[in-house]
């Protein structure tokens, strides 16, 4: 079943009882929430998404709910547990979807070990991976968005997960997180993409999310093999420029930007090792979103 | 007094490090610090050496590698880089002299 497939009703009844379980790629949360716009946010982002049964294995149990306290009243705000802990500081109320999703990113980051775990946008095309390492602020959710808008899948805007036995990308699609001016950008530049309210004065600046293209989605557990390595990073009013980049500092960046790789000790050096062996690394930067994806489907298009 | 050119030095266990050898790069992990050193080319070819030579290599004898000049005042310089390298793999875990 999917979550389409349960009225308005039935979700909220799963979210504010037992819990919604959705699979996303790997990993199932169980979802706790009376807030309505948790619902209507899962309603709209998450739609068609796996739910599994009651009885079955959740990785996280989670809940965002309103904290009972005497700021309830004057400034509302939104709390998110992890089985009963409260690993953040609340927010307030308005922000508790971005807050749902910077969980269960956490969630993933903090406990799914057994993956290679990145701070990294990834999407495929021709069953290869092409991963976007890259601090915030350059410009990688954006051009992640602008890729999967043109006939890129979506395996994570977030979150790159390598498994250690294959060396090959798992998918965690999920809603890609705009920010700032990048929600107008992909607003022009693919219309007839679902994106969801803004929310202002987050720490992040102004968040909206865009809905993982259903395919993406449906695809899920369809692992990409190792393709390219690009540091990305947006340059007002700059031509596209795709430039080689050695595969010794193609390493260094990916580690630079894991969560989890020294923890891995050896075998998480060999399987990055073997997956930068496998891939060719460059440095991107552009100006203009549908010039960068032109580089990129040309990529694509070679060897 | 390490970095004496008589003295030899050996790249640290096999157990502890990893590495992988691009072109004019080599990229170390060391297993004891969870650190990973991306080597430039002089470093590169330190290493590269260390590793090769059972029973460790001296200075004077990674020098000899490293250029096809007789030796001369040149290698004065040669010396005091290799030396510097040296003193970083030891500082990074990497190598290590054989004071025994």
């Amino acid at each position: 079943m999917i979550v389409a497939e349960l009225s308005n009703r039935e979700l909220e009844q799963r979210l504010n009882g037992p819990g919604l379980r959705l699979r996303t790629g790997p990993v199932v949360a169980r979802i706790q929430s009376p807030l309505p716009s948790i619902a209507r946010a899962i309603a709209l982002q998450y739609a068609d998404y796996a739910t599994e049964d009651e009885a079955s294995f959740s990785d996280f149990r989670v809940r965002v709910g309103r904290p009972r306290n005497l700021r309830r009243w004057l400034r509302p705000q939104a709390q998110f547990f992890v089985d009963g802990n409260l690993p953040f500081t609340p927010l307030p109320l308005d922000q508790a979807f971005p807050m749902l999703e910077w969980g269960l990113n956490w969630c993933v980051s903090a406990h799914c070990h057994q993956f290679l775990i990145f701070h990294a946008a990834v999407v495929e095309k021709t069953g290869r991976a092409l991963i976007l390492p890259a601090p915030p602020g350059s410009g990688k959710s954006t051009l992640c968005a602008g890729l999967v808008n043109r006939g890129w899948r979506l395996l994570s805007d977030e979150l790159t997960l390598i498994d250690l036995a294959s060396c090959e990308v798992v998918p965690l699609p999920r809603p890609v997180s705009l920010k700032n001016a990048s929600i107008d950008v992909i607003r022009a530049f693919a219309p007839a993409v679902t994106i969801g309210p803004t929310v202002r004065d987050t720490t992040k600046g102004s968040v909206a999310h865009m809905r993982a293209p259903s395919e993406s989605v449906r695809r899920g557990m369809e692992t990409a093999r190792p393709g390219w390595i690009v540091l990305p990073r947006y340059e007002a009013g700059s031509a596209a420029r795709l430039t080689s980049l050695s595969k010794g500092r193609g390493l260094m960046h990916m580690a630079d930007n894991a969560f989890n790789y020294s923890a891995h000790g050896r075998r998480g050096f060999e399987c990055l090792a073997q997956f930068v062996d496998r891939s060719s690394c460059y440095e991107f930067a552009y100006g203009d979103l549908e010039e960068a994806a032109c580089v990129f489907n040309d990529l694509a298009a070679g060897p | 007094m390490v970095c004496s050119p008589k003295v030899r030095w050996r790249a640290v266990s096999a157990d502890v490090l990893a590495w992988r050898d691009w072109d004019c790069e080599v990229v170390v992990f060391n297993q004891a610090t969870g650190s990973t050193h991306l080597l430039g080319e002089l470093g590169g070819e330190v290493f590269r050496r260390l590793v090769g030579a059972e029973g460790g290599a001296s200075v004077d004898a990674l020098v000899a590698g490293l250029t096809d000049e007789p030796t001369g005042a040149d290698n004065a310089d040669w010396s005091a880089a290799v030396a510097g390298v040296l003193s970083d793999f030891a500082r990074l875990g990497l190598a290590e002299p054989d004071v025994s």
